[in-house]
């Protein structure tokens, strides 16, 4: 079966800051596969090293994601494929998602496409039904355990983890899964499969490969801040310990907050 | 004119707390917009929610009662909210930013080419067109996204960004529609509640503890007693998460849960920018950390300076007493 997994490179932590034509300026954050992403290949790698055939990792974004493509290659994922046209830069989750259903539809052959439950720095999780509904496929989202893929009977069952409740689901392939965090231990790549993979390129393809024109997001951005400094603090201070609970109580109590 | 349509969310066969909130907030920018508030429940047996909902304010309440419709399924209940759409025309759909309702507003975003704005924490209508505010990137990025008048937006606001609709007024009507075929791809087996379920989201009241907590059964001796003291729920930081003394569930940040409660308190927890990133909305912060340094008190509404194996057990005596609990 050919299972692909959605990749998205991210920086390592969220320090980033704002361009005057309110982009996002992570220049000098280290950039990492999106937690979450680790999840899908790890998942992806454990039901490919079951069935067999290919485990694609797809990125739609620039030579820079490379590096992180590479690496989930070294984890286990057979192929990779990026996707990349400056017509792509700074797309909404559904524009995005098309791209990307653009390159399902072509590649032909998908049964399971895994995206991780969100990216760490857009936080949106608006990916993986997105690219569903461009597909036609259906969607189990916020996986946190794969209880079986049938290759044969061409479905899947998986448990979605909410808030507050555990869903069994069941959904023919081909579909759209995103997973959590505690669905799995993703491994790390050997050295040695970290050298072998050093020079792969991943195949591109642009937009006119795709086929796919007039991309726009839905809004644009009017402001962009960093978030409102809470308004000022206040140290409670004390002789001791159990004055400073007192006073903290005192002022709970005072502000109606408890 | 266009207006507004709110997703209605049931919890024990009654309204969401998101829920009540978004009529409220629906209702003032239905009035902006020039046009009504209408919901809709979609179900199997929806009608007593529908008139709470039609209570709180919604001009019209849509049914779409259908046995296909419980449990929910994407295909389901993005059928049947299409109907309701092409019944109300809205501008604006409005729906909470669950995991649930997630899975839900994007799809249905992408079949209405609508546009989507997913955990706002503000909205506004002006000219006809709305404008959403969401945090992204840890709550370090706050943007201001602009929706050209003329193609539907759906939002899913995050829980507690707004006050709750309250009865009064007069009450809506209640309109039921009928499903017509829909194709529902997806089999739901069970439905289980988690066992231990925290909804974390939920609760207006949280107790944090980090690795400064020491070990495992300090922490379980320390912050659960102050939570049920103050009737609220605990929470975590990954540290001690991915150390195995809590489960995920509990996990409050960036790769855990966002909460925004009444009151948050982070007892031995740094402040990391992902720690933050999941909590620093909530009303009331109070940090509890031996280090005057920690960057929890840049954001602390009361920082108190002290070792959490002293603190702790005299704040949750000092409550118990004063609450009389
Ligand atoms: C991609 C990514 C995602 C992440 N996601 C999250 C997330 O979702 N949530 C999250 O929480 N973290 C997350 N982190 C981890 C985060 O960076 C921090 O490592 C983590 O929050 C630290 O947890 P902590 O505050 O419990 O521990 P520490 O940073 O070790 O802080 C312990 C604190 O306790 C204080 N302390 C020690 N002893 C005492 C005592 N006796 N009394 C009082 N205070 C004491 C110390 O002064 C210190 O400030 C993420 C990191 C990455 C890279
Ligand atoms: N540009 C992209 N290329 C490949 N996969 C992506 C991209 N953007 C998002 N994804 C996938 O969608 C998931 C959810 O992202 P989001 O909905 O944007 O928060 C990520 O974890 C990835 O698996």
């Amino acid at each position: 079966m050919h299972i692909v997994v959605c990749m998205k490179q991210v920086p390592r932590d969220n320090s980033v800051k704002i361009n005057p034509d309110l982009s996002i300026n992570a220049d000098g954050i280290e950039k990492i596969i999106n937690l979450f992403d680790e999840y899908a290949i790890e998942e992806g790698i454990i039901w490919n090293e079951k069935h067999g055939g290919k485990l694609t990792v797809l990125s739609m974004g620039t030579d820079e994601w490379i590096e992180q493509m590479r690496r989930a290659l070294a984890m286990g994922a057979t192929d990779s494929l990026l996707l990349k046209d400056p017509a792509f830069a700074n797309l909404d989750t559904i524009a995005a998602a098309r791209v990307v259903a653009a390159a399902i539809k072509k590649l032909g052959d998908v049964d399971l496409i895994l995206t991780g439950r969100n990216s760490t720095d857009d936080e949106s999780g608006g990916f993986a039904p997105a690219l569903a509904r461009s597909l036609g496929w259906p969607q189990i989202t916020y996986v946190g355990k794969v209880l079986d893929v049938d290759a044969a009977g061409k479905t899947i069952t998986a448990e979605r983890h909410l808030e507050t409740v555990v869903e069994t689901v069941s959904a023919p392939l081909p579909a759209v899964v995103s997973v959590i965090k505690d669905i799995n231990n993703p491994r790390y790549p050997s050295l040695l499969k970290i050298k072998k993979v050093a020079k792969v390129e991943p195949p591109v393809w642009t937009a006119a490969d795709l086929g796919v024109s007039g991309l726009t997001s839905a809004a644009t951005i009017a402001q962009r801040v960093p978030p409102p400094p809470r308004p000022g603090g206040e140290v409670i201070d004390g002789a001791d310990a159990a004055a400073k609970v007192k006073k903290l109580v005192d002022k709970l109590l005072e502000n109606q907050i408890i | 004119m266009p207006g507004v349509l709110v997703y209605i969310e049931q919890v024990d066969g009654g309204l969401a707390a998101v829920t009540r909130e978004l009529l409220g907030k629906g209702k003032e920018l239905a009035a902006a917009l020039g046009g009504p508030l209408s919901a809709v429940v979609a179900g199997s047996g929806v009608g007593g929610v529908a008139q709470q909902a039609a209570a709180l304010g919604a001009d019209t309440v849509y049914t779409v009662d259908d046995a296909s419709l419980s449990p929910y399924t994407t295909d389901g209940h993005v059928a049947a909210v299409k109907v309701a759409v092409a019944a109300a025309q809205p501008a604006l759909i409005l729906a909470g930013a669950s995991f649930q309702m997630r899975d839900f507003g994007a799809a249905l975003a992408t079949d209405l080419d609508a546009g989507l704005a997913v955990d706002i924490t503000d909205l506004k209508v002006e000219g006809g067109a709305v404008s959403a505010v969401r945090p992204s990137h840890g709550g370090n990025v706050v943007t201001t996204y602009n929706f050209p008048a003329g193609r539907p937006v759906v939002a899913l606001a995050r829980k507690q960004s707004f006050p709750e609709a309250q009865a009064g007024g007069a009450a809506g009507t209640v309109q039921a529609l009928a499903l017509g075929g829909a194709e529902i791809r997806t089999k739901v087996t069970s439905v289980a509640p988690k066992s231990g379920a925290v909804n974390l989201t939920d609760a207006a009241i949280i107790v944090t503890g980090g690795r400064g907590l020491g070990d495992k059964d300090n922490y379980y001796k320390l912050i659960p007693a102050l939570a049920e003291t103050l009737g609220g729920a605990y929470g975590a930081s990954r540290a001690i998460v991915d150390a195995g003394w809590v489960p995920y569930e509990h996990q409050v940040g960036q790769t855990g849960k966002t909460v925004s409660p009444k009151l948050y308190m982070a007892c031995g927890v740094s402040g990391a920018i992902q720690h933050l990133a999941g909590m620093r909305t909530s009303r009331n912060i109070v940090a509890i950390n031996k280090d005057p340094e920690a960057p929890i008190f840049r954001v602390a509404t009361f920082g108190l300076v002290g070792d959490v194996n002293e603190v702790l057990p005299l704040l949750t005596e000092e409550l118990k007493s004063r609450l009389g609990r």
